[in-house]
């Protein structure tokens, strides 16, 4: 698990290492020699002005953007580039995207059932499965998600703050070593904030990273157990989020005085 | 198995059942003319072919504008089995042969002299097409309008295809010239009743086994593919597998309509291959109402008894009555016929409310 790169005293497990990527768009360099690592048991935010390079960051990691240069591991040794989407997902990789992604015309339990998949080397007999083994499951997700009393709703009624929880309580099903969170609080009241906030450090253990992409600093300032600040696709800061207050150039980039 | 089964696909079903009931019975017994039992062969067949653009369509989000190929390549595959057992009978070379001063059938057609043979190529042969297709569309994830398009495309080159003499099926004129369907001299009251039975049978069995597809782990996937595909292949699902087995069922479907369609009018020829008849059955599902295949039975029914009644009572108007069908359904009712009821309850919810509470709500709107 020797990975080269050594942080702090105690070196914590490191769930996605990110070397030295660079990721460009014809002309346009959205991340510039990046290195990035993201541990077990963590709450990393990645914070940013817009155009930082956050979302890229994300579409490198699930295999939606492919890198010019550089690398990254999965669990330090999993090297992802020769994956695709799915094999990545397959791998352990979820993603929660910006806009609410749910199905809109199934009910909040089948849209858990679709989630969680069994059978991951064939999808005939995932397709074939009967949904008897997957009830458990699906019970512990829609109380950690507080949908239960909505299960059998069609998922296209809830609202924005239950769509995105709903999306959370199916990307996290399937237990995915790295959750990546695409500004999960986006358009959410202050006491849907507030609950996301509360789930998001139930989340937190030790079987997972967690990678929050976000713009609401004081919900930053909740979860984080620690934050990149990325500008102009480079990294500007990386600590606690206390200390990224104070950083000068952190304040000149982005929060503003 | 929850809600396979709503009060309109248990109607539906109820309908095609009598109608399967009273078909031999009013033909046979001279009661329906041989006119009548033909009509409502050909629109079961319609029937059948709205269903699988339904299929992907309502399904899984996919418009295909072009299953009149697939329509046609099983029509085709049956009038060649048809001509075979023609030429068996009388010896003589169907026409088309005769002027390309052919001697006898190229050899391979061979395999159309068995029913069975013929049968498994409408299977499967449309159904291999549409798999090459699909795999090359949809692996490049070609979607929406794009794969509309591409269909209309692959259509019209199967129709010039077809049009030229040499390519070997008739070319302008199509196939004709039937002698007997399944032992029944072609074009007799026993032959048009055995075909529109047949029609009857394979909408109601399509309509139960789609229903339950539908209703399924498998029609859920589709679904989710309507709604957000991205979504679901970030969930680990290689959604380009699913919709190419949609895809191919939904094109085996369109060949057997067309398969039961060719013997009841008795030639096929590259007019079914015109990109505009293929997009008139998208018109037919959207007049009906999309998903559920009950909508795609609806809106071919209508649509085109609505067509054979004004072909002789006003040929002229019916471009027109077609349009105006489709402005109303587009305007008033986006989801189609099927949709009236929900719709209309809307409407009366709304014309019960007081006067200022309802001018309120339009200028909030």
């Amino acid at each position: 698990m020797s990975t080269g790169l050594s942080c702090g005293a105690q070196a914590p497990t490191p769930a996605i290492v990110v070397e030295a990527l660079t990721v460009a768009f014809g002309s346009f360099v959205a991340l510039r020699d990046l290195t990035f690592r993201s541990d077990y048991g963590q709450v990393h935010a990645v914070i940013g002005p817009n155009g930082a390079g956050k979302t890229t960051l994300l579409d490198v990691l699930t295999g939606k953007s492919r890198p010019r240069r550089g690398r990254v591991l999965l669990d330090g040794q999993t090297d992802l580039s020769r994956l695709s989407e799915v094999q990545r997902t397959l791998a352990g990789i979820g993603r929660k995207f910006q806009k609410p992604s749910v199905f809109e015309a199934l009910t909040v339990r089948e849209n858990l059932d679709l989630a969680l998949r069994l059978h991951r080397r064939s999808l005939a007999r995932e397709v074939l499965a009967a949904s008897g083994r997957k009830q458990d499951a699906i019970g512990r997700s829609l109380e950690t998600i507080g949908l239960a009393s909505q299960r059998d709703e069609p998922a296209g009624v809830l609202s924005h703050g239950q769509k995105q929880w709903l999306e959370i309580g199916m990307v996290l099903i399937s237990e995915p070593k790295l959750l990546l969170l695409d500004e999960p609080v986006a358009g959410m009241s202050d006491g849907e904030t507030a609950h996301t906030a509360e789930l998001l450090r139930r989340l937190r253990g030790g079987e997972r990273s967690i990678i929050v992409v976000e713009h609401d600093m004081a919900f930053v300032e909740q979860v984080a157990d620690k934050v990149t600040v990325l500008h102009e696709g480079a990294c500007l800061f990386e600590g606690a989020m206390r200390e990224a207050r104070r950083d000068p150039r952190v304040i000149e980039v982005y929060i503003g005085r | 198995m929850r809600r396979a089964f709503d009060p309109i696909a248990l109607t539906c079903a109820s309908l095609l059942v009598l109608l399967l009931v009273l078909l031999p019975a009013l033909g046979l017994s001279g009661a329906l003319p041989i006119y009548g039992v033909n009509l409502l062969g050909q629109i079961l067949c319609f029937a059948l072919l709205a269903m699988s653009v339904d299929l992907m369509w309502g399904g899984a989000g996919v418009l295909s504008l072009g299953h009149g190929l697939f329509f046609a390549f099983g029509g085709y595959l049956c009038a060649m089995h048809l001509l075979r057992t023609a030429y068996a009978a009388t010896h003589t070379l169907p026409d088309f042969l005769q002027f390309m001063g052919a001697s006898g059938f190229p050899r391979w057609w061979g395999f159309a002299d068995s029913a069975l043979l013929t049968l498994l190529a409408v299977l499967l042969l449309p159904a291999l097409l549409a798999f090459l297709f699909g795999y090359v569309s949809f692996r490049s994830r070609v979607n929406g309008v794009y794969f509309s398009i591409i269909t209309q495309a692959l259509t019209y080159s199967a129709m010039l295809l077809m049009f030229r003499n040499d390519t070997g099926f008739g070319g302008n004129n199509g196939m004709t010239g039937f002698h007997a369907v399944a032992g029944l001299p072609a074009g007799s009251l026993r032959a048009a009743v055995l075909l529109a039975t047949l029609s009857a049978a394979t909408v109601l069995l399509v309509l139960i086994g789609g229903r339950l597809v539908l209703a399924s782990r498998f029609g859920r996937l589709l679904a989710a593919i309507r709604d957000d595909e991205p979504r679901l292949r970030f969930l680990g699902y290689d959604t380009l597998w699913l919709k190419l087995a949609a895809w191919c069922a939904s094109a085996a479907l369109a060949a057997v309509a067309g398969m039961l369609y060719v013997p009841q009018v008795g030639i096929i020829n590259p007019g079914l291959l015109d990109p505009s008849v293929s997009l008139e059955v998208a018109v037919w599902v959207a007049i009906g109402g999309r998903g559920g295949l009950c909508g795609a039975i609806l809106g071919a029914a209508l649509i085109n008894v609505l067509q054979f009644w004004l072909a002789s009572a006003a040929p002229t108007l019916w471009p027109f009555v077609l349009s105006l069908l489709v402005l109303l359904v587009v305007l008033v009712l986006p989801n189609g016929l099927l949709d009236l009821r929900n719709r209309s309850r809307a409407w009366m919810d709304e014309l019960a409310q007081p006067l200022p509470a309802r001018l309120r709500g339009r200028s909030a709107r």
